[in-house]
């Protein structure tokens, strides 16, 4: 047990320069809103956080698990419908909601990854979009979802706990924190895990991971299930935060992209890698579609990210984290 | 049963368009073991080519036809030299948002200049006219369309399998190393794969334009048609890839209309059994 609480809460083993990084972060996130008063960057930072932990829950399967998932969203989705379907139906409390779509998220995922995992590579990568196409257009084709008109979720009078439901950004900014901290500790006793070393194996050699011993397949199962539960967990917060949910705003393709894309961008299969991503992509995002939106210029922020992603795909395919390291190296010499 | 006869028929059609457009990613993949996911992006870059000349040059879509042929072969070969050259050495990860890059920046590139609107040619000799034969009435635009994708599938076809430089690329596809050794040029090869490829999904672009609609973002679902076509023919296949495009064509056409709504999610459906429970596909060895 004390073991366990080591392992989740420890960050020793890093170098020194990324835990004093780290806790300057931590610093800096928690005291944005005293820093920050205007709603709409306070607006970014909420997104960025939430990014941030989408990077996290991917950087598992993606990451160190070296497979290539282009259907993340349908995570999202379960989690987001998961916890607004509950809410406007029953009025269930949003924390009873946020395991349950994860659990959702996560007995899908194990029961597709089961005859997916046959696939490798290229192969493995199609079929996941075209799971996450079919439940897309599966949720705009039912009438108990709310078909394409989404669910909308009924406001409350006085703000809450129960239905998770404040006033001001404030409230929220300090929510997705906490929901983020979950994920980044769970990540940090992840990669020290049995499980996280057997996935790393199998991402670097999995002729050499099954010849030590390690059943390629159960790992690569258990990973996609885990990562499946905690995208749900961004997606029922995206519920209360948005009080909006519809197949296009939860489950679209490109969503699915740029979680990908954020942690291939700061650098896949490292600690920091995804909050890296999420920093520089989603303020960028946000001020230049406001910026280019404003002048009528649609597009060309996609066509920024599509440049920055075939540039790293080319140059640099271990992301903003590999030219840290390489930089550190160096200068150790 | 004029109903499903015209339904056939119609499904085969459009299967013959689908196998065109899938040529060209079965070849690419053959050659040289890449997926392009940008290639429906080249697809609709056929299609606005055909709407640039029937729209603004006031002349017949169907002079586009080599005019979005070429440009396709030279979108192929620019992208090849510019980004894939690069990509090949990489993981595979790095391969697969090489070209997702390379399909979000042509899309977005359209939606710059195009902005999102929905777009339909509206003139052309061919453009909405009927065909009757017998007791069946046929839109003539999907038969024409139809029958120049079965011609260029053919000329490929024969090019591939019945020229010293398609026993080059086919070399290559076996055994790139081996290839080399023999004195190929392989990486013209790759780069022609990609030409070819980039000619004939341009081609058939042009062709659908006649009686799809135009938007940016409709080379998505082309891409992902041609996935499960290549998917079920076996990858690197061409025959197999024929024969599945018929199929698929099928498919969609009798699914659309049982349930409208559903009709793509049936060829997801069918991509993702397929590769499932038979990653050789149908045709493949």
């Amino acid at each position: 047990m004390r073991q366990l609480l080591i392992d989740i809460f420890s960050f020793e083993d890093r170098p020194r320069f990324e835990r004093i990084g780290f806790l300057i972060f931590i610093i800096i996130v928690l005291l944005f809103p005293w820093i920050v008063k205007s709603a709409y960057g306070r607006a970014v930072m909420i997104k960025f956080l939430l990014f941030a932990l989408f990077g996290l829950g991917w950087n598992l399967i993606g990451g160190y698990g070296g497979q290539v998932d282009l259907g993340q969203a349908k995570n999202v989705g379960f989690g987001a419908y998961a916890t607004g379907l509950m809410m406007l139906w029953w009025g269930v409390p949003f924390w009873i909601t946020v395991p349950i779509g994860m659990v959702i998220a996560a007995a899908e995922s194990f029961g597709v990854a089961y005859p997916m995992f046959r696939l490798k590579g290229h192969y493995f990568a199609i079929a996941t979009l075209c799971v996450a196409l079919v439940w897309k257009e599966l949720f705009v084709f039912w009438d108990w979802t709310g078909g394409a008109r989404g669910v909308e979720i009924p406001i409350r009078p006085t703000p809450n706990f129960t239905y998770m439901q404040f006033g001001s950004p404030v409230h929220y900014h300090y929510f997705i924190f906490f929901l983020f901290l979950i994920q980044l500790l769970f990540m940090n006793w992840f990669r020290k895990s049995k499980l996280g070393y057997e996935c790393q194996a199998v991402r670097d050699n999995e002729d050499v991971a099954a010849s030590i011993g390690i059943n390629v397949y159960r790992t690569k199962v258990i990973a996609y299930t885990i990562t499946g539960g905690l995208g749900a967990m961004g997606g029922s917060f995206m519920t209360v935060y948005y009080l909006y949910i519809d197949p296009d705003f939860v489950m679209p393709l490109d969503l699915s992209i740029l979680i990908a894309m954020t942690v291939m961008v700061g650098g896949a299969g490292s600690m920091w890698g995804p909050i890296i991503g999420a920093a520089l992509l989603i303020p960028l995002d946000m001020y230049l579609g406001a910026w280019l939106g404003a002048q009528k210029r649609l597009g060309i922020d996609f066509m920024i990210y599509a440049a920055i992603m075939m540039v790293i795909a080319a140059r640099e395919p271990k992301g903003v984290w590999g030219i840290i390291e390489r930089m550190r190296r160096k200068r150790i010499g | 049963m004029e109903l499903t006869t015209q339904l056939i028929i119609y499904g085969v059609l459009m299967g013959l368009v689908f196998a065109l457009i899938a040529l060209g990613l079965s070849l690419i993949f053959g050659v040289m073991n890449i997926v392009n996911f940008a290639h429906g992006e080249f697809l609709m870059v056929g299609m606005y080519i055909a709407f640039l000349i029937s729209t603004y040059l006031h002349l017949d879509p169907l002079i586009s036809l080599p005019i979005a042929a070429m440009a396709g072969y030279l979108l192929g070969m620019f992208s090849y030299h510019l980004l894939i050259h690069q990509i090949l050495r990489g993981p595979m990860v790095a391969q697969l948002f090489g070209t997702f890059g390379l399909m979000l920046f042509l899309r977005y590139l359209a939606m710059y200049i195009f902005t999102p609107d929905v777009r339909s040619i509206k003139t052309g000799i061919i453009v909405g006219k009927a065909l009757t034969l017998g007791w069946v009435s046929l839109d003539l635009s999907k038969v024409i369309s139809a029958g120049v994708c079965l011609i260029s599938f053919g000329l490929v076809y024969w090019m591939i399998y019945r020229t010293k430089l398609g026993r080059a690329l086919r070399a290559t596809s076996i055994d790139s190393e081996a290839a080399q050794y023999m004195g190929i040029d392989t990486k013209k090869m790759n780069a022609l794969a990609w030409g070819i490829g980039g000619a004939t999904v341009a081609l058939a672009g042009s062709l659908l334009a006649h009686f799809y609609y135009i938007t940016p973002t409709v080379g998505m679902l082309f891409t992902l048609i041609a996935f499960a076509i290549v998917a079920l023919g076996g990858f690197g296949s061409i025959t197999g890839a024929f024969l599945a495009g018929i199929i698929i064509g099928l498919i969609m056409v009798l699914s659309g209309h049982l349930v409208s709504e559903l009709k793509f999610t049936f060829i997801y459906i069918v991509y993702f059994l397929v590769v499932v429970f038979r990653p050789r596909g149908l045709f493949g060895w």
